[in-house]
């Protein structure tokens, strides 16, 4: 009795080696999901923890349970009340809108110079402004502060923008894009009859959205979440700017959780707002700048 | 050399008649009433702030200002922490004109931002009058080199708070609160044992804590951090190492833990604490946390043994930089009218600091019948006959010499480190920084 081998389809190791790998993956995957699962409420339980402290009333403030056992809308009353939230959020806003428009303004203006342009002592001015990133604003601060003073502008919302007109960052990562934009074109544009200006704005910025973007989402953020200035220069809360008016609810006699987590809640929102609807481009403009 | 010696000492001389001359003038300069618009500023820390404080003190200032026509009040918030905006005003050449100051910081607003000592300024008969029905333990909490440069306006003292409820639970009585550092442990002992509660808190170390409650406890023990004529430290001197090395007894036992201020407040708060010693400003977050969760009640700072309690203040004083006479007017009648009966009332009783007017609280037009319906202000008032002055450090560094002072008691008491040498080591280095 012979035997014959019957030939396996040429397909079936490789399947079985599929099937093998499809699982790998697959299990792979689940994990890779529950880690990602798991770091995802790692990080939203605080978020959702404010939220929920913010309905608390204040004698269960401290409760532990998830899940309110008593809801209360008394903190948005009393916070709302307290401080003017409404137009704190309008001056954040103003603020760092305005300040990303200069700021992206300014630095194409600069970045533009550095790439394109020779000129005496070119290479010493651009370490110049490289290092001003590293002089931390509270360096600065009193003398802007003491010329703000003399300006007559103190406790003013064109104080919080004046200082912010020109950022190191925003020169130095739009100088690096330009300098890697094709000569070529450029070239081109200037035979053509372009002249800097026109290249600047109609051949360069239109190219280098992206980086523009980022860099807009990237100085946004941080004017928004910008303190020291603010709480130096602001004496009335209508002129200043919600991250002040959060700290308004903390005090040496204690802090005052519902309402300041109430107004965190209602500050929160624009941002969360931006990242929900621009959060491809958040990622990569803070992939991009290296900042975490 | 004769004659330039000569025309020194004869400019010198017409220099000390003209000083001589205008001293009392100086004195005298300040108008008796204001007939002329004015506007004073109030650098306030509690305008800072979002609640009953700022409430309180915008009624206070709105109140003023409806009485006092010509006067107008900027109140300017401000940072305590750090007074910058204070130093970057006088820098800029802005009026500083009253100041309500913390109590640690009355000798840099002295000696740096021309905190003006009120018999310099203000006839001598107003001041008697003004002073006429305020404890005189009050009155000395703002004395600085024999002269007042501030009034006593939200201040207050320390209090060991305790929950009841947790005493009944652990089989203690609440009704004979600890009146010792040795009852405080035997009791939080207990409490640990019989409940899943901690036994106890304090506000008397931590990056928001100041030395305030620290020299309460030192002066307490028949020490002092510092010399009475303020040139010498004394903080790692046998009392003070012994009132430490109690503190350390309290955490090696178990009942006392490291814990960020804020978290032993509202741990207390929470009702998982059942003793928290902290100043008697911070009731009303007590007061919000305990309702219709547990029973709060107060008592006076533990003793060591048959030593007497000797608290200080914590809190802020007012005081008037202003140079100009008609603004030292303004400033004086804010003033007033802030420490008066009425001030007072408000303070102790929207704010919840110690009226530095006894005789208000049990008078009903004032504190009478809201002391009856808030008990817990009762230990703070018996305090106020104990009190003594918050010692403020000397010289530029004060901070840096608080800042070295409490480090080395954290590290004595929660690091494990020799109490002794630590505590002598950092005196060492904090009377390098003395001025």
């Amino acid at each position: 009795m012979t035997t014959e081998a019957v030939p396996q389809p040429l397909s079936a190791a490789p399947a079985r080696l599929r099937k093998k790998t499809a699982a790998g993956t697959g299990l792979n995957s689940a994990a890779g999901h529950l880690v990602m699962v798991l770091m995802s409420i790692f990080c939203l339980f605080p978020v959702y923890w404010m939220v929920a402290t913010s309905f608390r009333p204040t004698n269960a403030i401290f409760e532990t349970s998830l899940w309110p056992t008593t809801m209360s809308l008394d903190n948005y009353v009393y916070a709302l009340n307290a401080i003017p939230i409404v137009q704190m959020l309008v001056n954040t806003l103003v603020v760092s809108v305005v300040v990303t428009v200069i700021q992206l303004f300014t630095g194409l203006l600069a970045a533009y110079a550095f790439a394109r342009w020779r000129f005496p002592l070119d290479k010493l001015v651009y370490t110049g402004v490289a290092l001003t990133w590293l002089v931390p604003f509270q360096v600065v601060m009193i003398p802007n502060y003491l010329l703000v003073a003399q300006m007559g502008l103190l406790d003013s919302v064109v104080a919080l923008i004046l200082p912010h007109f020109a950022s190191a960052l925003a020169i130095l990562l739009l100088a690096q894009s330009m300098r890697s934009f094709p000569k070529e074109v450029i070239e081109a544009a200037r035979m053509d009859g372009a002249r800097s200006w026109r290249i600047l704005w109609e051949i360069m910025t239109p190219n280098l959205r992206g980086t523009i973007a980022s860099l807009a989402i990237l100085i946004f953020i941080s004017t928004w979440n910008e303190y020291f200035w603010p709480l130096l220069l602001s004496r009335t809360p209508e002129n200043s700017v919600i991250q002040i008016g959060i700290q308004m609810f903390m005090t040496a006699e204690g802090n005052q959780w519902g309402p300041l987590m109430a107004a965190s809640t209602m500050a929160s929102l624009p941002i969360l707002l931006i990242y929900v609807i621009l959060q491809r481009q958040v990622i990569q403009s803070f992939m991009k700048s290296g900042i975490r | 050399m004769t004659g330039p010696f000569k025309m020194n000492r004869k400019t010198f001389l017409v220099s000390a008649l003209a000083l001589l001359a205008a001293g009392p003038a100086f004195a005298q300069a300040i108008p008796a009433t204001i007939d002329q618009p004015v506007t004073i500023t109030f650098y306030n820390y509690n305008l800072g702030s979002a609640g009953i404080g700022a409430e309180a003190t915008r009624k206070l200032i709105n109140e003023f200002m409806a009485a006092n026509p010509n006067v107008t009040v900027e109140g300017v918030p401000y940072s305590s922490a750090d007074a910058s905006r204070i130093q970057a005003d006088l820098a800029a050449g802005l009026p500083v004109d009253l100041v309500q100051t913390v109590f640690s910081d009355l000798d840099f607003a002295v000696t740096n931002f021309g905190a003006q000592a009120l018999e310099d300024i203000i006839p001598a008969e107003e001041l008697t009058a003004h002073f006429a029905g305020m404890h005189p333990n009050g009155l000395k909490l703002g004395v600085l080199n024999g002269k007042t440069y501030g009034l006593a306006y939200t201040f207050s003292t320390p209090v060991l708070f305790y929950n009841a409820d947790l005493f009944r639970a652990a089989g203690l009585d609440p009704d004979q609160p600890p009146k010792t550092w040795a009852a405080v442990k035997e009791a939080a002992l207990t409490i640990e044992e019989k409940t899943d509660a901690e036994g106890f808190a304090a506000g008397i170390t931590g990056p928001s804590a100041g030395d305030w409650l620290f020299q309460g406890v030192i002066r307490s023990n028949g020490g002092e951090v510092i010399s009475r004529d303020r040139t010498t430290l004394k903080f790692a001197e046998p009392e003070a190492v012994e009132a430490v090395a109690m503190l350390r007894d309290l955490y090696d036992a178990g009942v006392y833990d490291s814990l960020d201020i804020a978290a032993a407040m509202e741990g207390m708060a929470a009702g998982n604490f059942g003793m928290y010693l902290q100043t008697s400003a911070v009731q009303g977050v007590l007061v919000a946390g305990a309702e219709n969760n547990f029973e709060l009640r107060a008592s006076t700072m533990p003793s060591f043994g048959d030593k007497p309690v000797r608290p200080n203040n914590s809190g802020s004083a007012l005081t008037i930089h202003t140079t100009d006479p008609l603004k030292q007017r303004a400033a004086w009648e804010l003033m007033k009218f802030l420490t008066s009966e009425h001030g007072y009332t408000i303070i102790t009783s929207e704010i919840g600091y110690l009226p530095l007017r006894p005789a208000i609280v049990d008078d009903p037009q004032y504190l009478g019948d809201w002391i009856k319906a808030h008990p817990l202000v009762q230990p703070n008032l018996e305090q106020l006959d104990v009190l003594e002055p918050w010692d403020p450090m000397p010289g530029p560094n004060y901070r840096q010499i608080v800042k070295t002072m409490m480090d080395s008691v954290e590290m004595a008491v929660f690091g494990g480190a020799d109490v002794q040498a630590t505590l002598a080591d950092a005196q060492a280095n904090a009377q390098a920084l003395m001025p």
